[in-house]
């Protein structure tokens, strides 16, 4: 062959083609989400990964639901329920129309082997907690289950919300043993398992029979679009060219950097929910030397340009927080709206004078000896790495020495519960001031997650009345005595609030985006291509 | 030929056995724990440690390494920490893309880059040589991941012309072709220039060797010359290299594999060594080195095949 010809070959082959691409277009029924990771398995009680959950909200149906504002809970497959006056009992009524996707009825029994299997110590589950003090669970008939608490426990129904709530079903378990959730599930919910292979795709279609949709939707159900695909991509600017060139039609994992070319695209637009619940910060260990000064901890939280690190790092398009929870999360305390801390370093350089913190020859502070260099640990990648570089310079301009180690995610948790370091970052997701202030703030929960060791009767007591309140304004009182109490002894570095923005094609009807557990679909009903 | 075949599958058994001591020892280095990644972030210490018991990951590392070991000759590669499913099934399911890929880089960059070593060895000196040098020299320095993400804005993104976003289907579909043409024109960019730069060398040499020049003086045509008498004993060191190569090309596929989220087993490699995956990073990790093997045995046939010699000693 000679040169010429293969030249002639080449071209007529990049040709053809480029005539293939028009047969890039999506058949109009299937939408191709595409996210950064895949979870371990499809598991509800073994699976923590948000990644889990995301798809777990369209394969399963919890008793209740939740609503766009984050706060409001509204019926799921019960479609009413009923509390007693001590707060112990919650009775739920189910509805009598829910089907699993291999057509069987669904029944309280369902329900009951469910949440039993979620609190069984052998299924060993790390979200257990989130049940609650579960006495027993009891079917009372059919379509009626009673949920009985050794105490009251406040935050239940929210907690009934999440996908590790969601009905399973017995028979699918026992027969695919270690396999329920990586070869199959079958669930109740609009949509059902098709496919799933790890790290590429997960493939799930309509539920014909689904009418059980949750009141939050205009559509109850079934689903308008026949198949879903969550696709794996790792690479953020391939999941940005990937909605960019219509690859993929919806997703909430695209990169900061992208947001304003999507924006300025005619055929795409950002869907945001701004009920933020996932915030990032920095914690200290407040009995390490140094930082177990609460004006040092203040000094340092000031120093913090919170403003700028959501300006410059995430392109605007996070919320600089100030508070530990965002300030429109049930039970946010209003009374200190006021006394947060904001950013001032002139002030944190006066507060750390006074408390006889004095700068050496390298500009840095020492007090009796005690050079003030905190070691922070934290997450590899990009995001904790500009993080904390930038707390550490903005931590030099009132003479702090920041060192910071990141570790590997699968190494990072195993280093955070050691006692070694005396600030940490983190990130979390939750739903109520309640669910995020009783893991981090018990005494209980110290090494891990309370990793700051703060240990306070007061803080424990109030948590204990706020998690058994009976009534919404107990809890709120109390809640938002710990939620001034921390704040004021600035135990953590609030960093930005992460809001949920979905990129999607305008091909695609209006949908709200959701926030629950960090998932922006949520059960997806709404979702409709109009061309 | 068939003997020395058979003589050097033999010896690549030790290497075998090296390469899985090696890959069990490496993976215990790289820091994570398995246990935690299943466990997740709000895990206790208990629950960690029952899941590592779970795994087996509390007994010796000789203990581990002598189960493992007992079970691939017995052919079980054992099941995915992470998801349960069988190790050799995650694998059949990645050697077709990941061999689709290789096949696909290879049946166009070996002749494009064999041509152009060609036409700069014949136009020695000239422009066309300087131009076809440059282009290899760009080729071997450029990163894979650059070319790549390169494509992905310009033929993916700007220009909308091919998909960049997974496999769609078998080869032999123009959807399956068109999902592979971008992974494929950015593995078989950074091979071009070892081959061209090394069918130059090779051809040059040959050029001056007597039987060409009693093959220009039979006065046969140019073209003839070149093809029949040169670059067939141009092409011997360049199958050599091309067998060195495909190590190279193997990483380079796990990261085209990542950027273009290809269903591979580059991509299920490095998913598993990040996932701390034990049983399947080094099911990848052999695999790979198989391949290796099987590579370097193909490149022996065809030596047999240029070189007759080889075979007959």
């Amino acid at each position: 062959m000679s040169v010429k010809r293969l030249i002639w070959a080449a071209t007529a082959l990049a040709g053809g083609l480029a005539f293939t691409a028009p047969a890039m277009a999506q058949a109009q029924n299937s939408l191709t989400i595409v996210r950064e990771v895949d979870s371990d398995r499809y598991d509800p009680h073994r699976s923590t990964a948000r990644a889990a959950s995301e798809v777990l909200f369209m394969l399963a149906d919890t008793l209740v639901s939740l609503d766009h504002d984050m706060t409001s809970i509204k019926p799921g497959i019960a479609e009413s329920w009923t509390v007693s006056p001590d707060g112990k009992v919650y009775t739920f009524k189910l509805r009598q129309d829910v089907k699993f996707c291999d057509g069987k009825a669904m029944t309280a029994e369902d329900v009951v082997y469910s949440i039993k299997r979620w609190i069984d110590p052998a299924t060993r589950s790390p979200v257990a907690w989130r049940a609650g003090p579960v006495e027993d669970i009891v079917a009372k008939d059919a379509y009626t289950v009673e949920y009985r608490l050794k105490a009251p426990f406040s935050e239940l129904l929210y907690q009934l919300t999440q996908s590790f709530a969601v009905v399973i079903d017995k028979a699918n378990v026992d027969a695919l043993g270690a396999d329920f959730g990586v070869r199959g599930f079958n669930g109740t919910g609009p949509y059902c398992w098709v496919d799933w292979r790890p790290r590429n795709d997960m493939r799930i279609r309509r539920h014909d029979a689904y009418r059980w949709g949750p009141p939050i939707y205009e559509n109850r159900g079934p689903a308008h679009i026949q198949e879903i695909v969550w696709r794996i991509v790792p690479e953020e600017n391939t999941r940005l060219a990937a909605v960019l060139t219509g690859q993929s039609q919806a997703t909430q994992y695209v990169p900061y950097s992208g947001m304003a070319q999507i924006r300025a695209n005619r055929n795409l637009r950002i869907v945001e929910n701004q009920a933020a619940f996932w915030t990032y910060f920095i914690g200290f260990k407040v009995d390490k030397a140094g930082v177990d000064e609460e004006a040092v901890r203040r000094a340092i939280v000031m120093a913090v340009d919170q403003e700028a690190i959501s300006r410059d790092i995430n392109f605007g398009e996070t919320e600089p927080a100030y508070s530990y929870i965002h300030q429109a999360a049930t039970d946010w305390n209003k009374a200190i709206d006021q006394r947060l801390i904001r950013t001032n370093v002139t002030e944190a350089n006066r507060i750390l004078d006074a408390a006889g913190w004095v700068r050496g020859a390298d500009g840095f502070r020492s007090k009796n000896g005690v050079r003030l260099s905190p070691l922070a640990y934290g997450f590899t990648g990009s995001t904790w790495q500009k993080l904390m570089e930038t707390v550490q310079g903005d931590l030099r301009k009132i003479g702090v020495d920041l060192r910071i180690q990141l570790f590997d995610a699968t190494v990072a948790w195993g280093k955070l519960a050691t006692q070694e370091f005396d600030m940490f970052g983190m990130s979390f997701p939750y739903i109520t001031a309640g669910d995020a202030l009783n893991l981090y703030f018990r005494s209980t929960n110290a090494p891990t997650p309370n990793r700051m060791n703060w240990k306070n009767a007061d803080t424990d007591r109030w948590l204990q009345t706020g998690m058994t309140a009976v009534s919404d304004a107990e809890r709120a009182q109390n809640y938002g005595q710990v939620l001034e109490q921390v704040h004021e002894a600035a135990v953590w570095i609030p960093l930005y609030h992460e809001p949920m923005k979905v990129a999607a094609t305008s091909r695609l009807a209006p949908f709200k985006a959701h926030n629950i557990y960090g998932c922006g679909f949520y059960k997806g009903l709404d979702l409709r291509f109009t061309r | 030929m068939g003997v020395h075949l058979i003589h050097r599958a033999v010896l690549s058994i030790p290497v075998l056995f090296g390469v899985l001591l090696l890959g069990f020892l490496l993976l215990q280095l790289v820091p994570g724990d398995v246990a935690q990644v299943i466990a997740g972030p709000q895990a206790t210490p208990e629950v960690v440690a029952q899941i590592r018991k779970d795994l087996g990951l509390d007994r010796s590392l000789v203990v581990q390494f002598f189960i493992y070991i007992t079970r691939v000759l017995q052919g079980d590669l054992g099941y995915s920490m992470i998801n349960n499913t069988p190790v050799i099934h995650e694998l059949a399911e990645a050697i077709g893309p990941t061999a689709e890929l290789m096949l696909a880089c290879l049946i166009w960059s070996v002749p494009v880059g064999i041509a152009l070593g060609t036409i700069a060895a014949v136009y020695r000196g000239h422009a066309l040589d300087r131009i076809i040098i440059a282009i290899s020299v760009f080729g071997v320095s450029m990163p894979v991941f650059f070319i790549g993400l390169m494509l992905i804005m310009y033929v993916g993104y700007h220009w909308e012309l091919l998909p960049f976003l997974g496999r769609a289907g078998p080869i032999w579909t123009l959807d399956g072709l068109a999902h592979l043409a971008l992974p494929s024109l950015t593995l078989g960019l950074i091979f071009i220039g070892p081959v061209a730069r090394m069918t130059r060398t090779a051809a040059l040499e040959v050029m001056n060797a007597d039987y060409v020049r009693t093959a220009r003086a039979k006065g046969l045509a140019e073209h003839t010359v070149i093809i029949r008498h040169v670059l067939r004993n141009a092409l011997i060191p360049v199958v050599t290299l091309i067998g060195l190569q495909a190590g190279y090309l193997l990483g380079g596929a796990v990261v085209t594999e990542t950027i273009f989220s290809w269903p591979g087993v580059g991509r299920l490699a490095v998913g598993a060594i990040l996932a701390r995956d034990l049983p399947l990073a080094q099911g990848s990790i052999l695999i790979l080195a198989v391949s290796f093997i099987v590579i370097n045995l193909i490149v022996d046939v065809l030596y047999g095949i240029l070189d007759p010699r080889v075979g007959k000693r």
